[in-house]
């Protein structure tokens, strides 16, 4: 049974008519931003997507001049609701620039996002979309450059071509330094053009490298902040080096934008499975009674890419696999998982539960850290020997480490990462792993390592979406055998329907100003201070990384290291 | 999986007999120096099947009940008392095998008498059965299979019949045929009444021959009608024992009708056979789920946590069959669904359910648990329980018939051929919760299946996206027994996409998915057990009274007050009635919902 509750909007109208009137900023610096901005808001959801009528029936019911009205009137885009004349004052339009038009992300990730939503009808009916970039380029080359990268949603191809051609129409092009107040002035001009008089909502996505963050941030808010609606910024990993690099960072956005208009996106939230977390948990009795250290031995979090840097890897070099996906995206799935319960599902209410957890970690130490580097071998390439890359680089391509929250729930639960490159599969997954039942009837039917029989319970974040449950079960005829059997969900079985990226939904959340996927400063402190003196020892002791083969199952030293701890990594066993 | 132990061997169904390596070795150590070889293995086999000497008092029904290892079967003691001694290092495994599998070869055998060999069950179910155990090497060496009814039959009219009905498993066909012949050689037919001791001897004599100076062990199957029970066990016992090994009985229902009779029954069997020769077979508790119950509850630590009234709101124990008593309401009509399928097959598997986690796998154990549960819960009451009786319906130009249609039921008959009923645990575990029942036949559809649902989460952070009724949105187990064997828990899921929209979807296992194999019937397992003396999946008499004595005061009510049963459609989902008994405990009826 498919419950109610909204299609592409996280934030909803009738019942939040509070969420505009707090964000009427005129220049860069914030008004007070109430954190219960919209109350509950991804909880009321009463539109459907698929009922463009009804959302607007709401809409036009109520009448406020909402940033979350405005949304709505993607559905103007239907005949229908053309006929409905809004007053003057409730129209409004989204510009989304995307700063770093012309990088990999913005034509791999973004600008296909976009697209997409604008395909869902997500986004407001009068939004724009402009490129911004060093290089010369008219609008017309922007437009092809993208066309290459937009697909359509399988689930339904109809007039996939038509709406390509809408939507490139709606994007435009203008290039500029990244540190000129006078470009971003020029942009501001145009963009206005293009409200036309309209409430004017800017959303600016950074996709630049991090040295020119801040020089950007001060343009793009001195001088093309909107003067009459929000405007907001996301910002891309990475946030820093460290915990001083990253505070500094956070300190000179701060002189430019107001907490809630920094969005700092870390796409593994976007995920599927990742959203899906907190539902599992907090929907369904039959998990959270066992969601202690009185039940679950460890927990691991397992990240791993079958490819290497490719060429690629000056960025990479330069921050490593524990910055690039251990500090970020495995943590902050470590703190959705470990969290405590929180008071609603509003942003605020989320991430404060994360930061508590964060701030209940123990600070990682080096001797629970492996750390590897791939090498080359007949067909493939070492890390070192990407040109990319220094001939004498000691930047982990894989790390593996164990974490400890010190708190009432999880106190001696090992909390496991383990994140590489060039490794032998590519999959994100969480691995649950019960405790063995105590006084166990069965015992005699398992062998010698109880251990190995426990329950364990994996959300498969990709490839191939999955949760899955191992539960001991009869082999079924005579005698009393006893299997692992598991107890599955796959996405792909259940929900026909193309999951969509992790860009896509967290677009729409900023668009929407729904935080709760995004980081906040406190959260990006504590995760640093976790990481921070460690980081710093491998650097300064010059920790060698144990080598291991591309292609390979990674270094042995992660099994030590789980062995340490009474775990055994779930991935590699011989079953699967 | 490497972990478990993998059995190549027609496994027992003993919980101590699996064959972890570690295990195995104990195990062998056990069985050389008590003589209780490893059971059904092809081959190597023997009959006294025990791998741990704590099951042995109740191995030995016909001998010993207190047989140590040295007493129990005196042509055993030759080679047990030369290896008692030996100190307990193990010796080399294939050695053992080899002195136990010669031994055990030539010294025993099993004689299975199947009284009332022409009956419909013994056709479709024990003798299709016994060739299944035999096909998979489960049957000792030596074996015969005797038939016994009054009809006059030469051994070779009943290998016809019983040819008719034998198949060979999906998963191995190679040699059926073969086989199949091989199997009928062993069978036999011995005419004769069933209160007669003279044709008992006769039998007696006939098996006498064919054990051929090995040790004896008997197994009877009374497929007889209730009001010949006695006599032939009499007989039985008195002129067919075993004189060397031992001599079990398998009795199927009913077993009375009310406290009262069943107790008479009881006493009567023990006039001639102790309690531990006795085997009341309930054939549900052979089928693949309800034995798989007890390892999901006490193998995971995830289900035992939950599986109280802190967290379950309800459980549903629901039978249905889609066809009625199509001309044989005879029997039927004299017991009613309540007697025919709740008193028991439903009972049990809820006291299997519910019991406490017992001391340990074996039988008396795990039957002490499910006397106390069944002995905490509270007599029905006439409140509590709706009846049906289906009604004729016309279908697409086929009329169905009513249950009185049938020619062998009386036109004013009352008997229920369906019932609702809600029943209650006055325990510390299930103080509260409801356990419903529900039993029809002639519904719409055929299963037996037990749903447990769960509370709603307590300050639930996405209740708002579930709607009005939360407990709609609870969590559900559901163990499908039959058609379809399958374990599913719903769950509540985000369903993939932008925003938030909640749906219940499946943690589920089809057993046809995972498992390749054919499951066995249950008869076949119960039939093993019985051969080996496993006591677990058979009701002990202290059971059975429990049982009854939680009906006896509603059965006895109904019939006095003559309460006329709600009638529905032939092959309907059954009368309304049995919706307002659920929602006068909140529950709601899980099969029948929309979704499944």
């Amino acid at each position: 049974m498919a419950t109610q509750i909204s299609p592409c909007s996280s934030s909803s109208t009738t019942f939040s008519p509070s969420s505009l009137n707090q964000e009427p900023f005129s220049s860069a610096k914030l008004v007070n931003f109430s954190r219960k901005s919209s109350p509950s808001r991804w909880v009321f959801k009463i539109h459907s997507r698929i009922n463009p009528k009804n959302q607007f029936e709401l809409k036009s019911s109520n009448g406020y001049p909402l940033n979350a009205v405005s949304l709505q009137d993607g559905a103007a885009e239907k005949p229908l609701a053309k006929e409905i004349v809004l007053p003057e004052q409730t129209e409004s339009n989204l510009s989304v620039t995307v700063v770093g038009a012309s990088g990999d992300l913005a034509k791999k990730k973004i600008f296909p996002a976009l697209f997409a939503l604008f395909y869902e009808d997500c986004l407001p009916r009068n939004f724009v979309i402009f490129g911004y970039a060093r290089t010369k380029m008219t609008d017309e080359e922007l437009r092809e450059t993208i066309s290459r990268t937009l697909t359509c949603r399988i689930d339904k191809r109809e007039n996939c071509g038509d709406k390509m051609e809408e939507f490139l129409q709606r994007c435009f092009y203008h290039s500029g330094q990244y540190n000129s107040e006078e470009n971003f002035a020029e942009l501001d001009s145009k963009l206005k053009h293009k409200e036309d008089g309209k409430l004017s909502n800017r959303l600016f996505y950074l996709s630049i490298p991090p040295n020119i963050f801040v020089d950007s941030v001060r343009c793009a808010s001195g001088k093309a902040s909107s003067k009459t609606g929000w405007t907001r910024v996301i910002v891309e990993k990475p946030f820093g080096r460290d915990s001083e690099s990253s505070a500094e960072l956070t300190r000179s956005l701060k002189k430019y934008l107001a907490e809630d208009q920094i969005f700092r996106i870390d796409h593994y939230l976007g995920k599927e499975l990742v959203e899906n977390l907190s539902v599992l948990r907090f929907s369904n009795l039959v998990f959270e009674p066992l969601w202690s250290r009185n039940y679950i031995r460890n927990v691991q979090f397992i990240f791993s890419e079958d490819f290497g840097t490719e060429g690629r890897g000056g960025y990479f070099d330069n921050y490593g696999i524990i910055r690039d996906i251990m500090q970020n995206h495995l943590l902050q799935i470590l703190a959705l998982f470990a969290m405590e319960t929180p008071v609603s599902l509003d942003a605020e209410d989320i991430r404060n539960e994360k930061v508590k957890v964060l701030k209940s970690m123990r600070r990682l130490k080096l001797e629970d850290v492996v750390i590897g580097q791939y090498k080359g071998g007949k067909s493939y390439l070492g890390y070192t020997e990407d040109p990319t890359v220094p001939n004498d680089s000691l930047t982990p391509t894989f790390a593996a480490a164990a974490l400890f929250i010190d708190n009432a729930r999880w106190d001696g639960v090992p909390f496991l990462m383990k994140a590489g490159k060039a490794l032998n599969t590519r999959r994100a997954e969480i691995r649950v792993q019960f405790r063995h039942v105590p006084g166990n009837l069965y015992k005699k039917n398992f062998g010698m390592d109880m251990d190995k029989a426990t329950n364990e319970l994996v959300l498969r974040v990709q490839p191939d979406e999955a949760i899955y449950l191992k539960i001991n079960n009869k082999v079924p005829g005579l005698g009393m055998r006893l299997d692992r059997s598991d107890l599955n969900l796959l996405y792909s079985m259940r929900y026909p329907k193309e999951i969509p990226d992790a860009y896509e939904r967290l677009l729409l959340d900023a668009i929407e100003g729904e935080r709760r996927l995004f980081i906040r400063s406190d959260e990006l402190d504590a995760a640093w201070s976790i990481f921070t003196p460690l980081l710093k020892e491998l650097e300064t002791k010059k920790i060698a990384p144990e080598l291991y083969p591309y292609g390979s199952r990674g270094p042995v030293g992660a099994h030590y290291l789980a062995a340490k701890y009474n775990v055994r990594w779930g991935d590699v066993t011989g079953e699967e | 999986m490497a972990t478990f132990s993998p059995s190549t061997h027609c496994p027992s169904s003993s919980p101590y007999s699996n064959d972890s390596s570690v295990i195995n070795r104990f195990h062998q150590r056990i069985a050389l120096s008590s003589i209780r070889p490893k059971q059904c293995r092809p081959r190597k086999l023997s009959l006294q099947q025990s791998s741990l000497p704590k099951a042995v008092h109740l191995q030995d029904g016909a001998s010993t009940k207190k047989a140590s290892p040295v007493k129990s079967d005196g042509p055993v003691k030759i080679l047990k008392d030369g290896i008692l001694s030996v100190p307990p290092v193990t010796p080399p495994e294939e050695s053992i095998d080899i002195a136990k599998f010669d031994f055990d070869k030539e010294n025993s055998t099993v004689s299975i008498t199947v009284v009332g060999a022409s009956g419909d069950l013994a056709k479709k179910k024990i003798f299709p059965a016994l060739f299944a155990l035999y096909y998979e090497g489960c049957l000792p060496k030596h074996f015969t299979i005797f038939g016994y009814a009054r009809s006059k039959m030469s051994d070779a009219e009943l290998r016809t019949m019983v040819s008719k009905t034998l198949t060979c498993r999906i998963d191995q066909r190679e040699n059926c045929g073969e086989k199949m012949d091989q199997f009928l050689e062993r069978c036999f037919y011995h005419p004769g009444q069933y209160d007669s001791q003279e044709n008992f001897l006769e039998l007696d004599k006939k098996l006498k021959e064919h054990e051929d100076g090995r040790v004896a062990n008997r197994l009877f199957y009374l497929s007889i009608p209730p009001n010949i029970f006695i006599d032939a066990v009499k007989c039985a016992s008195t002129s067919a024992s075993a004189a060397t090994g031992w001599t079990r009985v398998i009795v199927e229902k009913p077993f009375g009708r009310d406290s009262e009779s069943s107790a008479a029954l009881t006493r009567s069997l023990k006039q001639y056979l102790d309690e531990d020769q006795i085997f009341r077979i309930d054939h549900y508790l052979g089928k693949e789920l309800v034995e798989n119950l007890s390892v999901l509850r006490f193998s995971n630590l995830i289900f035992e946590p939950l599986w109280s009234r802190q967290y379950i709101r309800n459980v549903q124990f629901i039978f249905a069959e889609d066809f009625g008593t199509e001309g044989r309401g005879g029997y039927f009509d004299n017991y009613g669904i309540i007697r025919d399928i709740m008193q028991n097959h439903l009972l049990q598997i809820l006291a299997l359910f519910a019991m406490e986690t017992p001391v340990s796998l074996d039988a008396e154990d795990i039957r002490n648990e499910k006397v106390k549960v069944l002995r905490s819960m509270r007599p029905l009451q006439l409140d509590d329980v709706v009846i049906g009786q289906y009604k004729s319906h016309t279908r697409g130009g086929v009329k169905y018939p009513a249950y009185i249609d049938d020619k062998t039921v009386p036109n004013d008959s009352l008997t229920p051929t369906f019932a609702a009923a809600a029943l209650f645990i006055d325990n510390a575990r299930w103080d509260g919760v409801p356990f419903l029942m529900k039993a029809g036949k002639a519904l719409h559809d055929r299963r037996a299946e037990i749903r447990v649902q769960f509370r709603h989460v307590p300050g639930n952070l996405y209740n708002k996206n579930i709607g009005t009724d939360l407990d709609l949105a609870t969590n559900e187990l559901v163990i499908r027994v039959q058609p379809d064997e399958a374990i599913y828990l719903k769950i509540n899921n985000k369903v993939p996409g932008l925003g938030m929209r909640l749906d219940r979807s499946n943690l589920n296992l089809l057993y046809a998915a995972r498992y390749a194999k054919e499951i066995p019937d249950a008869y076949e397992r119960l039939l093993l057990d019985a051969i080996e003396g496993e006591r677990r999946l058979f009701i002990r008499s202290d059971e059975l009274d429990a049982a009854w004595s939680l009906f006896t005061p509603v059965l006895k009510e109904l019939e006095e007050k003559k309460i006329v049963p709600e009638y529905y459609p032939y092959g309907s989902r059954g009368p309304v009635g049995s919706h307002y008994l659920a929602a006068r405990y909140k529950v709601r009826w899980g099969d029948v919902g929309s979704e499944q």
